[in-house]
């Protein structure tokens, strides 16, 4: 019994899954199915980030914004002449760099994350849309469309990508110093302080890991458009927090899985795709992952209110 | 009034109640004894509508009842005093006394003045040191309690129950409660009272229900029962609730503080810890004994004095500091300071430590599980294996791994605050061993305490505090009294 709540959320994915394939002929299909994994990827990528900071107890509402300056500073370095490699090092690089401002306002001024994090989503969309006058870019080299686009061994780069950041965001959970400390810290703050756990160090390096696969996301979303838009990512705060959240993530920290996350964004990125397959409108669709949320909050919460 | 039978409740698959029975009848005070993990606090919600019970019968003055919520409780007369942590901490005294019932007026409005007259009279009729203006977060434990009586009483219910009202109050306040709960007594009230102080059953009790494993193994009259047999049933063995430490000689100074001093809190408290002692802390609520040991751990800035571990002056800015030069502080929360609840033993067992079961950042969660099992078996930890969240222990066991935190952290100065607030008795016994063990491997132990029979018990010497300052030294074997006459003389209760 307790082990079939554990599996609940991805039973949900699966039986999704399998009543998609019936009902939609065009589902199963594989130039579908690389486009729900690209659809999904940016998401995923950035939930990944979003799950050590909500594991820590913290949340951060700028990664949207994060996610706009990233895209947008790696693709002007290209616009300038910088390689691809190099763009892309300078997006994922803006974004660890917001991270880094995010998690050293938050530790430094003693300010709950969510107004920090509120502020800077601000900022850093102002910023952005200040560097770029507001007008996107589009002199990117042809090349860089493979990180979005691109195939390897049939399967879309990004997937391969997502896989690679899946496995070690969960070795840095499960395995390491850092990770155990962001559970520790989630968990119960004080009670790290007291076992002389460098707090605010820690915590600031989670932030800087968020930001940092925010800017990755970043230029994924870059690459698939081929432009860098000022504006992009608006609203992907709330989604990668969903996913977390889905998956059963707890915004009172301690508790998250990177599994559990995955899963939560491909509950939504199943939900979002099949919905346009069989001609849902958009507004139905957005409801529908508002009960979703709610539905999947609310099964935790009573599996945990029966373990206690 | 109140007739529980064969009462039955399971958690998932824990049981909490197998077959509890209690009787209650007006114009007693009941007690309600047992172990930690025995039942009460679940047996007590059910009573209160907390908790539904899964079988077994309620009856309410001769008639079956279901309770679906405290309010529905409140409703035919049974009320609880909560633990000071159900308090609104923005709102006032009066406003917290009334929420719920706030009894508006048509148009929906809150009578405040009111209120704050009715609750001002409630106050004055019990003389508590309260005001009904006063904002909840400014009062003391004892006071946010005295709220919470307040808030019980004022519904007229017949029924109430205190779940160990007295484990944050001083000897004062603590008078005034049994006072109160006589009083209620008189007017034909019932009353349950839930205690840990086993010192505290004959000064308000009438009859007993002991409650053992989630079964009512005892019900009768207190007078019938002496303190040890008392005990015995509680914990369904023979204990000596009387420990005693045979001290040895100390060592060299481990822990010596010079002129501690922490404006409007500490004035020059100095003092030194050998290796092998334990040092025992006395005062009342407030004496500045809290405030000393997170000076000293680096929880709190101090404006003055020198704090030396082993011979060297440490510079203290935060518990880092003073971790890393060996110094642990068991705190007397530890459900909120001490433990990672929702995370496993092992976890909180390495908290302090982590750099020893990793290697450049990466965990080897294979010698953390050796480590914890090892804690474990040492430390005589009940638990089903390491990976048991620590929130799911009893509270003796919860204790012993905070020790086996700061063992596994090396420490050789321990500061114990109220190292068995909330243990049972067969812990409380475990914990001291535990001291003995770690003052005998060469460590300096400090012991705050307000029970003073325990700190007799373990303490080879005892200072005792006063408003912020030491004001003597006793050796162990001295008596109550002469604790008190130190720790209490010269201020106005």
């Amino acid at each position: 019994m307790k082990q079939l709540h554990r599996l609940l959320p991805f039973l949900s994915l699966i039986i999704l899954f399998v009543a998609l394939a019936i009902a939609s002929p065009h589902f199963l299909t594989s130039t579908n199915l690389s486009s729900v994994v690209r659809q999904t990827a940016v998401i995923n990528i950035m939930a990944l980030g979003m799950t050590i900071i909500i594991i820590s107890g913290g949340i951060d509402l700028s990664v949207g914004a994060i996610l706009g300056m990233g895209g947008l500073l790696g693709t002007m370095a290209m616009e300038r002449g910088y390689s691809i490699p190099m763009g892309i090092a300078i997006g994922i690089g803006a974004g660890l760099l917001c991270g880094l401002v995010n998690g050293t306002l938050i530790t430094r001024l003693k300010i709950a994350p969510f107004i920090v994090t509120l502020g800077t989503l601000g900022i850093f969309r102002g910023l952005t849309l200040i560097i770029s006058k507001g007008l996107p870019v589009h002199k990117v080299p042809e090349g860089f469309s493979f990180l979005g686009e691109g195939t390897v061994l049939k399967v879309p780069f990004v997937l391969w990508l997502l896989v690679a950041c899946a496995l070690a965001m969960h070795f840095t959970l499960e395995h390491t110093r850092l990770g155990r400390y962001a559970f520790a810290i989630g968990s119960n703050s004080a009670a790290a302080i007291y076992a002389g756990i460098p707090v605010a160090f820690h915590t600031t390096a989670v932030y800087a890991i968020g930001g940092m696969l925010t800017g990755l996301a970043g230029m994924i979303e870059a690459s698939r458009l081929m432009t860098g838009q000022p504006t992009a990512g608006q609203g992907y705060e709330l989604q990668a927090i969903a996913a977390v959240v889905i998956g059963g993530g707890s915004l009172h920290g301690g508790e998250g899985s990177v599994v559990g996350t995955l899963i939560g964004a491909f509950i939504m990125g199943l939900l979002s795709n099949g919905s346009d397959l069989l001609g849902v409108s958009n507004y139905v669709q957005q409801v529908v992952i508002g009960v979703v949320i709610i539905l999947a909050v609310t099964v935790d919460e009573l599996r945990k209110r029966r373990a206690v | 009034m109140l007739q529980l039978r064969n009462i039955q409740k399971r958690y998932g698959g824990v049981t909490a109640l197998r077959d509890a029975n209690l009787t209650v009848n007006g114009g007693e005070v009941h007690l309600l004894l047992g172990e930690n993990g025995a039942g009460k606090s679940t047996l007590m919600k059910i009573v209160a509508g907390l908790v539904e019970r899964d079988s077994g019968q309620m009856l309410w003055n001769g008639n079956e009842v279901f309770l679906k919520s405290p309010a529905e409780a409140q409703a035919i007369g049974i009320a609880m005093v909560h633990q000071e942590s159900l308090l609104a901490p923005h709102l006032s005294v009066a406003e917290n006394i009334f929420l719920g019932r706030e009894d508006p007026n048509p148009f929906g409005f809150v009578a405040r003045r009111k209120m704050a007259e009715r609750a001002a009279q409630l106050i004055e009729q019990h003389h508590f040191p309260l005001q009904a203006d006063w904002r909840v977060d400014r009062l003391s434990p004892a006071g946010k309690q005295l709220v919470e009586i307040c808030r019980a009483i004022q519904h007229g219910s017949s029924l109430l129950i205190f779940d160990e009202p007295t484990s944050s109050l001083s000897g004062a306040e603590t008078e005034e409660v049994f006072r109160i709960v006589r009083t209620l007594r008189e007017r034909g009230m019932g009353v349950i009272y839930i205690t840990h102080r086993l010192e505290e059953l004959r000064a308000v009790g009438n009859r007993v229900t002991i409650l053992r494993d989630g079964a009512t193994v005892h019900e009768g009259e207190l007078a019938e029962l002496t303190t040890n047999q008392i005990i015995s049933k509680m914990v369904g063995r023979e204990v000596t609730a009387i420990y005693h430490r045979n001290a040895l000689p100390a060592g060299e100074p481990l822990l010596e503080v010079r002129n501690l001093s922490v404006k409007g809190k500490l004035y020059d408290v100095s003092l030194t810890i050998r290796a092998g002692e334990i040092v025992g802390l006395a005062g009342l609520i407030g004496a500045g004994r809290t405030e000393f040991c997170r000076a000293v751990f680096g929880a709190d800035p101090f404006d003055s004095g020198t704090i030396a571990v082993a011979g060297k002056t440490i510079q203290l800015n935060s518990p880092r500091e003073a971790v890393a030069t060996g110094i642990a502080l068991i705190t007397e929360d530890r459900q909120l300071t001490g433990l990672a609840l929702r995370l496993p033993i092992t976890v909180n067992t390495t908290l302090a430590n982590v750099a020893a079961v990793s290697r450049a950042g990466v965990l080897n969660l294979g010698k953390e599980n050796e480590v914890t099992a090892e804690y474990i078996r040492k430390l005589r930890i009940r638990a089903a294996s390491g990976q048991q969240l620590a929130g799911r222990l009893s509270g003796g066991n919860q204790q012993k791994v905070v020790i086996a935190k700061w063992v596994f952290r090396g420490a050789r100065v321990f500061l114990f605050d109220e190292p068995t607030r909330g243990i049972d008795v067969g812990a409380k016994v475990e914990v001291f061993e535990l001291m003995d063990e770690l003052a005998r491997s060469g460590a300096a132990v400090l012991m705050v305490s307000s029970e003073m029979p325990e700190l007799l018990q373990v303490a080879d010497r005892i200072l005792v505090m006063r408003q912020g300052r030491i004001t003597g030294e006793l050796p162990g074997r001295t008596t109550q009294e002469e604790i008190m006459h130190l720790a209490a003389v010269d201020t106005k209760i």
